[in-house]
């Protein structure tokens, strides 16, 4: 089998789902290809609400808001490869080739842009160095929320959390719903890192308590899990001799980050970007090799699936512009400055279209009343002015930087960094 | 050593230890507030020319062995009678039953985990070693080189992955150079063949990642790696392909040895007769022997933790590596006085280690895998991790591969060793009982050893069974193991022909590995399955890989729950009580 697409997009989550919107629209031929038996990705486990406030100026649950887009996708006319997934990928002359297995056996298709959409997973309990025996009872949030919610199974009756990120928050809330005793949320920094929002309605409202800066140091138990120890950490996050405390239990739920998934991009060869550990890309999501696109979780980390969405429409039309009418671009640089973590585009294609650029920006720390400044050659070229930047919180600015030389640096100024916190 | 100055020496280490001889050993008894004077009473009592072995019975005040046994209790071994039963499923104990089945013997093999391969064996690092550090005239030197020769064609007949890509030994100073000069000379009258010592330029050949400070080092072509659980699992299923059986969550509680044979032995599962028993027990083989009373060795367990990292970091080592045993880093240098004696202390110290001085091996699933510590340690079943040790490992081999990151490790394990206090196995036919068979002390170069310690015994048990039975060769055994696809390794048109024929290969259930429901279904219905969540991971590797298991676990374990017929929340991760789930939520 020979297929050849304008536009294929890999993985059916909300990044992807939107990319095949945009690449329809923009009129290119689509192929989904998914991993799993439905399209949606993590959205479908994910039964709470607030999603797609932003987007729809409405609180969805994760599958309503997956379905949105489904619906839209497959009245496009997206084609999708289910139960299918990638082995093999590889740029040629004109585009890319991927290699594709799925129970029907194995394919090819060749694409013209290819779109990666493959989110991210969980760093686990072993990658924050949790040491101690190796039980049942230790589950990733991703994998407990899937078997309470999928699987229909409650995987624990007594409950520690480690990690106050949102999946972490809503599965303490998901887990008391469900009849389990969740006996506190830790965590090592000294504030939470999940939305406001999440702190009120999952652990304040359930009397769930929440532990800054102490974290899980160790697990005990044989079989299953019968206890973690608990320890205060200082402002290096090194645990502090002496404050550990063992705290019976069944089940140890860390939510302590995720990582982007970026395999196929690799096998393509996409430089990376060494903060949020995905492609480096431009305003349009393209990454630095000409055609390959990369949108959502992979690219960086977000913290509202509207973000998400967003960027793999804006990569789908992108990708479908470049399939059907490829061109040179003209890159230059955005770089962190003060007070910036990370920053999504780290390029900019600078042409007599370029106009407005969306920016996704993690802060270093938590701040008050402060700008965001854009400079190039000395020169600002866009400021914005912002009353609280979280460093838990994706910050989403969008500025028309008018004329630039090759290196913008972004940075965030002002003095209102939030005192007496240290930048976890 | 002599009794009575060994007493002297053991009364000022703690008067409260006392020696005396027994049955051509040295037996040490009392108790004393720590492990590490338990050890050095031990090390104290080695003498080879004079005695058996050490046995040390000092205990800790306050210490009791925990001894991990299976929850499950019935008679269905009850009055079985055997050929031969092997105690124990670790790879020496699974390449001997496979062995023992060339000839018409009713072989039984009894392991106390939850799967063949839960101790030492699945926990190493997998290096197929050379044996070059052996002292001449040892059991662990001769059982190396015969092993280390026997791999290759045991690997081709089992299916297992191995890879013979040398292991490299750096040198820091031209005098290190010199030593490697005179090991690679002795290396030859050892039996050990294709050693060079080779410039910092020669072995950037072999081995990309020469650390700054090495000026050249010893490149050692035997030298390979394998998977050490699937080699275990291999062995095991070949042996049930050859009509062994294997009882798994089965332990010995006890024995009955009257006119110097074993008669009876006692299990969880019933009583067992079997007209000889091979010892090959790991880390209880010392309590082994005392049941069939013939114990010459005391067991003094050496934990010893792996890091293992993401395959993205699999280029920083093509082969096994290391730092020569007598090499100080500069790391290490800078931590000393400066003065002549003490540097000639720690390098001493540091060639006394037990360690082999192999710090980084490329695995055969591409992983690097970081360490081994070697801490004496009181607890033979402690196989838990701790930060200070991984921190430690983590710490020192940056001197050797300073690329090597906290961020690339997605997991890391603890092994515990069965050495004996005399540093070498005890691989021998029963001294006082004759038809007990021991298999003991074996720890690293254990893996490679098996399968030339299995030669040996199976021998030894032929001829003493051939005093009491007819022993009749086995024409229908096939040393082979019935082939599994292993997809990763196939072209994209092997793939494509398997799906046609089997479309379970074509899902894949975990994405990390690339593994397909098709591979976890034959490993659940191999000639060994065990339909656990560790079971599997551990013979087709979901939940090996970045993400641990945490997208494929649910997955995992429903098609475990559909393939054996049992609800979802009955699947455990390994042993019986370690049920993943409570319950269906209310």
């Amino acid at each position: 089998m020979n297929e050849r697409y304008d536009v294929v997009i890999i993985g059916g989550g909300p990044a992807g789902l939107a990319a095949a919107i945009g690449a329809r629209e923009g009129g290119a031929r689509v192929l989904v290809v998914e991993r799993e038996a439905q399209l949606g990705g993590i959205l479908k486990q994910c039964v709470h609400d607030g999603f797609g406030l932003m987007r729809y100026g409405e609180a969805l649950t994760g599958p309503e808001y997956a379905a949105r887009d489904v619906d839209r996708a497959m009245g496009l006319g997206a084609d999708v490869a289910l139960c299918t997934f990638v082995l093999e990928a590889h740029r040629e002359q004109e585009g890319f080739r991927l290699v594709l297995t799925s129970r029907s056996g194995v394919r090819e298709v060749h694409a013209r842009s290819v779109v990666l959409a493959t989110g991210c997973r969980e760093r686990t309990a072993k990658q924050v160095f949790i040491h101690g025996d190796r039980p049942s009872g230790i589950f990733t949030a991703g994998c407990a929320q899937n078997l309470v919610n999928v699987q229909g199974m409650l995987p624990a009756k007594r409950v520690v959390v480690l990690g106050s990120g949102d999946i972490g928050l809503i599965m303490a809330r998901r887990l008391t719903l469900e009849g389990a005793k969740v006996l506190g949320v830790y965590e090592a920094r000294p504030r939470p890192s999940g939305l406001a929002r999440n702190i009120a309605q999952c652990l304040d409202d359930f009397g769930i308590p929440l532990h800054l800066g102490t974290t899980v140091t160790r697990t005990f138990g044989r079989d299953r899990l019968e206890a973690v120890e608990v320890c205060k950490v200082d402002e290096r996050m090194q645990p502090v001799e002496g404050t550990e405390q063992r705290i019976g239990c069944d089940g140890l739920v860390v939510s302590v980050g995720l990582i982007p998934e970026n395999e196929v991009a690799e096998q393509l060869g996409v430089p990376m970007c060494a903060e949020t550990h995905g492609p480096i890309v431009d305003q349009q999501l393209q990454t630095l090799v000409d055609g390959v696109f990369s949108a959502g979780n992979c690219t960086s980390v977000n913290d509202l699936v509207d973000y998400v969405s967003e960027t793999g429409l804006r990569a789908g039309r992108a990708a479908a512009l470049h399939a059907l009418r490829q061109q040179g671009r003209s890159l230059r640089e955005v770089r962190c400055g003060n007070g910036v973590a990370s920053c999504v585009p780290q390029r900019i294609d600078f042409g007599p279209e370029c106009g407005e650029v969306t920016f996704y920006l993690r802060s270093d720390s938590d701040y008050r009343d402060v700008e965001v400044l854009f400079v190039s050659q000395g020169e600002v070229l866009a400021r914005k002015r912002l009353r609280a930047v979280r460093q838990a919180e994706t910050v989403r600015v969008a500025a028309d930087l008018g004329q630039m030389g090759n290196r913008v640096y972004v940075s965030i100024a002002g003095s209102g960094h939030v005192k007496g916190e240290g930048n976890g | 050593m002599r009794l009575e100055r060994l007493q002297r020496e053991l009364r000022k280490l703690d008067p409260r230890i006392t020696a005396s001889e027994r049955d051509g050993c040295v037996l040490l008894e009392g108790e004393v507030d720590d492990y590490a004077t338990v050890y050095a009473a031990g090390k104290l009592a080695v003498d080879k020319d004079r005695y058996l072995g050490v046995l040390n019975d000092v205990r800790v005040r306050g210490f009791e062995q925990h001894v991990v046994l299976p929850e499950l209790r019935d008679d269905a071994l009850e009055g079985r009678a055997c050929d031969v039963l092997v105690i124990g499923g670790g790879i020496t104990g699974c390449a001997i039953a496979r062995e023992l089945r060339r000839h018409q013997l009713d072989v039984v093999l009894v392991e106390k985990g939850p799967d063949v391969a839960s101790g030492q064996s699945s926990r190493n690092g997998g290096v197929v070693h050379v044996g070059i550090n052996f002292s001449k005239g040892s059991q662990k030197l001769a059982y190396c080189v015969r092993g280390n020769a026997m791999y290759r064609r045991l690997s081709h007949d089992l299916h297992v992955p191995y890879e013979n890509k040398g292991q490299v030994t750096f040198a820091r100073t031209p005098i290190e150079m010199l030593a490697l000069e005179y090991v690679h000379r002795t290396a030859l009258q050892k039996g050990v063949v294709r050693t060079r010592v080779m410039s910092r330029d020669e072995l950037r050949e072999v081995e990309p990642s020469v650390p700054e400070w090495s000026v050249g080092g010893l490149f050692m072509g035997t030298g390979g790696i394998t998977c050490p659980h699937l080699m275990t699992i291999a062995l095991a299923e070949n042996a049930v392909e050859n009509g062994a059986e294997v009882w798994l969550n089965t332990a010995v509680l006890g024995m009955e040895v009257s006119g110097g044979l074993v008669r009876a032995v006692r299990t969880n599962r019933g009583t067992i007769h079997p007209k000889a028993v091979v010892n090959a027990a790991g880390v209880y083989a010392d309590v082994v022997a005392q049941m069939a009373d013939d114990r010459t060795l005391t067991i003094h367990p050496r934990v010893g933790t792996n890091l293992v990292t993401d395959k993205k970091a699999g280029w920083m080592a093509r082969t096994g590596l290391g730092k020569t045993p007598f090499t100080l880093t500069p790391h290490q240098l800078g931590e000393l006085p400066g003065d002549p004696v003490s540097l000639v202390k720690a390098t001493l110290a540091s060639a006394h280690s037990h360690s082999k001085g192999i710090a980084l091996i490329h695995t055969v699933d591409g992983n690097v895998l970081v360490g081994p510590n070697a801490d004496e340690v009181a607890d033979r079943e402690d196989t838990s991790t701790d930060r200070a040790t991984v921190e430690h490992i983590l710490a020192n081999q940056q001197e050797v591969q300073p690329e090597l990151k906290a961020s690339d490790i997605i997991a890391y394990f603890t092994g515990v060793r069965s050495p004996t206090y005399e540093e070498d196995f005890v691989v021998r036919p029963g001294i006082r009982t004759r038809n007990v068979f021991e298999a003991a002390g074996i720890q690293s170069p254990g893996l490679t050893a098996a399968p030339a310690i299995a030669v040996d015994i199976a021998q030894w048990v032929r001829a003493y069974l051939s005093e009491v039975m007819e022993v009749v060769p086995n024409e229908a055994f096939d040393p082979a193991r019935a082939y599994r696809p292993r997809l990763a390794e196939l072209s994209l048109e092997e793939r494509a022909q398997l799906i046609r024929e089997n479309p379970d290969y074509g899902e894949i259930v975990c994405r990390c590995e690339g593994i397909s429901r098709g591979e976890i279904l034959d490993a659940l219905r191999s000639p060994l399955p065990v339909p656990t969540v560790d079971g599997v991971k551990r013979r087709v590797r979901p939940g090996m890989g970045r993400c641990q298991g945490s997208f494929c676990l649910p997955q995992v374990m429903r098609i475990i729950a559909e393939e054996i017929g049992v609800p979802f929340e009955d699947v455990v991760k390994g042993t019986e009580a370690s049920r993943i789930v409570v319950g269906p939520k209310k």
